[in-house]
């Protein structure tokens, strides 16, 4: 499992995204860049230019046309995937710490961030997926998140929900429609952040890592803690892996919280963690900083990472990763 | 006899997992069951095997 190193960002890595057939790569990081690159051999594809700050946020449109970004300039930004086009920015108070598409693309979230004088919200826009319409500056939805701010939010299957982390370490789920509060669950330790948000393949469940060194899989519909993962490190992500019944965590103690920093020390590997069983299974190293992303290969064939350190390193994983069973899975499969 | 308490453990481990994966199954289906009935499509990875895709078979020969 020799993993490829994306080179071309100069400052810490914040978010990396799979397109959905997984031929694509999607980076931002502190360094202003939004880069593309081909996932099978880490050929970059190109570049967004116009942020003005640090880039927190990226996701990419279902039928891989469109590209969302949001960072500390304020903005949120649409962009066609295949010329680097900027199609539309969304201008507000603050900086925007999360964008995610509906699973139908036709919304789009944002996070924005809590301010003097500015609370955190969720905000939803109509998004209209020709590249070349005209995109609309109506929110459809603003959720004001008045309790803790949303540090993560997405949609859940057929965008019923909308489901939100907190710096409080709560998970609230909305009406997406309407977006009044259904929910607010204590998941992870009170008043540590939860840290990153991720959905299974249909959006019944999903993951959330936090500051508590723990990740925990919860269902969309009660916000029901079903597996918790617990780690000695504070978390930054967690993806689950479709095909096979893993969890990949990703973390590691950030330099200012450490006296002397080694990768040793600093644990910066990506932990697997049996979804089910929430045992761990195995470790990557290879960063040296803490991980701030993991993602997954929307096919489950490998997963990428994205770190403080400002790389990308890409894994295709090897025979040994599908084959491995529990012995209780082997019964259940030959069933 | 530390054979036998090691063998009772092993089992007990054993009786667990295969619990928490019955559990977990029926969960799943109880899941698809409740987008059926919201009328939700998914594409879904999940379940669909071993990964026999052609980028694993790739990684196979190297």
């Amino acid at each position: 499992m020799r993993p490829i190193l994306l080179q071309g960002h100069e400052r810490a890595l914040t978010q990396v995204k799979y397109n959905a057939d997984g031929d694509l790569i999607f980076s931002v990081s502190k360094d202003h860049v939004v880069c593309a690159w081909y996932s099978h051999n880490g050929e970059r594809l190109g570049t967004y230019h116009g942020h003005q700050g640090a880039l927190w946020t990226v996701d990419v449109h279902p039928s891989s046309a469109l590209l969302a970004t949001g960072g500390a300039d304020n903005t949120m930004r649409l962009w066609e995937v295949k010329t680097g086009r900027l199609l539309h920015t969304w201008e507000f108070a603050t900086s925007i710490k999360r964008v995610e598409f509906s699973p139908d693309g036709r919304q789009l979230l944002g996070v924005t961030e809590k301010r003097s004088g500015h609370l955190s919200t969720i905000v939803v826009y109509e998004i209209d997926p020709d590249v070349d319409a005209e995109q609309t500056d109506e929110q459809s939805l603003r959720i004001v998140c008045d309790e803790s701010k949303a540090t993560v939010a997405g949609f859940s299957y057929g965008a019923k929900y909308i489901i939100a982390g907190h710096e409080d370490g709560t998970v609230s789920q909305y009406d997406a429609k309407t977006g009044e509060l259904l929910l607010n669950i204590t998941v992870h330790e009170p008043d540590m952040q939860i840290t990153d948000l991720q959905w299974s393949a249909d959006r019944t469940y999903f993951i959330t890592a936090s500051k508590d060194k723990t990740a925990k899989l919860v269902t969309t519909n009660d916000l029901e803690i079903l597996k918790s993962y617990t780690t000695d490190t504070p978390l930054n992500s967690a993806a689950i892996t479709p095909v096979k019944d893993y969890v990949i965590l990703g973390g590691g103690q950030a330099a200012m919280d450490v006296t002397t920093t080694s990768a040793r020390q600093g644990k910066f590997e990506a932990r697997f963690y049996h979804k089910i069983f929430m045992e761990e299974i195995g470790r990557v190293r290879g960063h040296f900083g803490p991980l701030n992303y993991v993602a997954i290969h929307p096919k489950g064939t490998g997963y990428c990472s994205g770190g403080e350190d400002g790389y990308v390193r890409v894994h295709h994983f090897d025979k040994p990763y599908f084959d491995f069973m529990y012995e209780v899975e082997r019964e259940q499969a030959n069933l | 006899q530390d054979l036998a308490k090691k063998n009772t453990a092993n089992r007990q481990v054993v009786e667990q997992r295969r619990r928490l994966l019955e559990e977990w199954v029926a969960w799943r289906e109880q899941m698809k069951e409740m987008l059926d009935e919201e009328g939700i499509e998914v594409e879904v990875e999940e379940d669909a095997g071993q990964g026999k895709d052609a980028d694993a078979e790739v990684e196979e020969i190297e």
